[in-house]
């Protein structure tokens, strides 16, 4: 069985804006306002991600943090786990 | 509670509502736009395509279609195409009477796209005396045709005098049919204006409608940027007007607008025949004056928190003063019947 990793649920976008990146699920609809400037770009998660993973180049204090980050991404719906190939 | 992201300002809408044409077969009495015939230079097909690219490129997540009625225009389902190819949302608000079996089947294959049909009221007569003989049947045909496929479907009703007592079986209506509901505020625009002494709500029914919405938390508002329930909003932080911040309205000739019930030409943003979609949400002082719009005598209010002054397009048709604070608000509808009490004890 294939490990899960993780992608931007369907009902969802995300996009740039100057504070960070803007995710709309339209099941509700939501609003997520993240303050993440420009260390997550919009497109990371268009592809399936390993849990863990992060974009390269970060400093080890962002890690954590983004790391959490995600975490709430996929606890509230943004994210959904994917098999990853 | 206001959202400093969003008073900052936005790179492009959330969403906006395009209304693709003024043509219409129907002639609702509350109708926003009074639509009939379509306007003697709607957008052709080939700039109806070309803003779809642009709505793309600045990264607008949805675009809510109305009008007028979407589907008469021949070429409607070819937007919509053009807008699920390019992974934007869709979602169309129609009065259901050319929905067919073959229409439903080709749009549930997009998973883009959700539907909304406007139904005024629970009974037949009471639907049909705002809408037009006939339309309640094959409004609810359509919604059955919508809800047996897998398009997430609402029932739109306006709220009015004639059907606010048939609010909570207009709930029952849509649980019975698999539909959900949504209810929006009856404004004085379009054939709205010439109605609006006939069709509005009094007071005492908007306080009944706001304590019974309280308690239905799955019923949905039509407010200014979008749908959402009483929790959602509160949550959200998105208790405002989102006209020019969250939304704004394309015409079917072009022409934008902070919203849909402000399509006047005092209130023309641009028009996408002389500039980018882009460059009017950027650059026009109308937009830039409801991005710093404050209803500052509503301040003191103990329900400021809550809604912000209200509806700008309602303070603008009712008393001509975009800054005055909403007519009807709950505040003023609690004020208006104690002064009617008043009135009739002296």
């Amino acid at each position: 069985m294939a490990a899960a990793g993780i992608q931007l649920h369907p009902a969802c976008r995300v996009r740039q804006e100057g504070f960070g990146l803007l995710f709309y699920d339209s099941r509700g609809p939501r609003l997520l306002f993240a303050e993440t400037g420009s260390i997550l770009p919009p497109d990371f998660f268009a592809t399936v991600r390993r849990k863990d993973e992060l974009p390269d180049g970060l400093p080890e204090k962002g890690r954590g943090v983004l790391q959490k980050f995600i975490t709430q991404l996929l606890e509230k719906g943004f994210l959904r786990e994917q098999p990853l190939c | 509670m206001s959202n400093r992201f969003v008073e900052k300002g936005l790179r492009s809408p959330v969403n906006l509502t395009w209304e693709v044409t003024f043509a219409c077969n129907l002639r609702c009495r509350h109708c926003l736009s009074a639509s009939a015939e379509p306007a003697p230079d709607e957008l052709t097909t080939a700039e109806a395509l070309d803003l779809v690219e642009q709505l793309h490129a600045d990264g607008v997540f949805q675009v809510n279609f109305g009008g007028g009625e979407p589907f008469i225009r021949p070429d409607f389902e070819e937007i919509l195409d053009a807008c699920h190819a390019r992974g934007i949302m869709t979602c169309i608000s129609t009065n259901g009477t050319l929905l067919d079996t073959a229409r439903v089947e080709r749009l549930a294959r997009t998973r883009l796209v959700a539907i909304q049909v406007s139904l005024d009221g629970a009974r037949k007569e009471t639907c049909d005396a705002i809408r037009g003989d006939g339309v309640f049947d094959k409004a609810v045909k359509a919604i059955k045709l919508l809800a047996a496929s897998s398009i997430p479907t609402s029932i739109n009703t306006v709220l009015t005098t004639q059907n606010a007592d048939e609010i909570p079986a207009m709930y029952e209506l849509a649980q019975d049919l698999g539909v959900s509901l949504r209810v929006s505020r009856f404004r004085p625009s379009g054939r709205g204006a010439d109605n609006w002494e006939e069709l509005r709500p009094n007071p005492a029914q908007l306080l009944a409608f706001s304590d019974w919405l309280a308690n239905s938390g799955d019923v949905r508002t039509g407010d200014s940027f979008f749908s959402l329930t009483n929790q959602e909003r509160q949550g959200l932080g998105l208790n405002l007007c989102g006209a020019a911040k969250l939304t704004c309205c394309v015409g079917p000739t072009g022409n934008m607008h902070p919203c849909a019930f402000l399509q006047s030409e005092r209130f023309k943003a641009g028009s996408l025949r002389d500039s980018t979609f882009q460059e009017i949400w950027d650059d026009s002082e109308i937009y830039a004056s409801f991005r710093s719009l404050r209803i500052h005598s509503c301040e003191d209010c103990q329900r400021f928190d809550q809604c912000h002054g209200g509806c700008p397009a309602v303070a603008y048709h009712l008393k001509n003063d975009i800054e005055g604070g909403d007519p009807e608000c709950l505040e003023r509808c609690v004020t208006s019947i104690a002064d009617e009490k008043k009135t009739a004890v002296a």
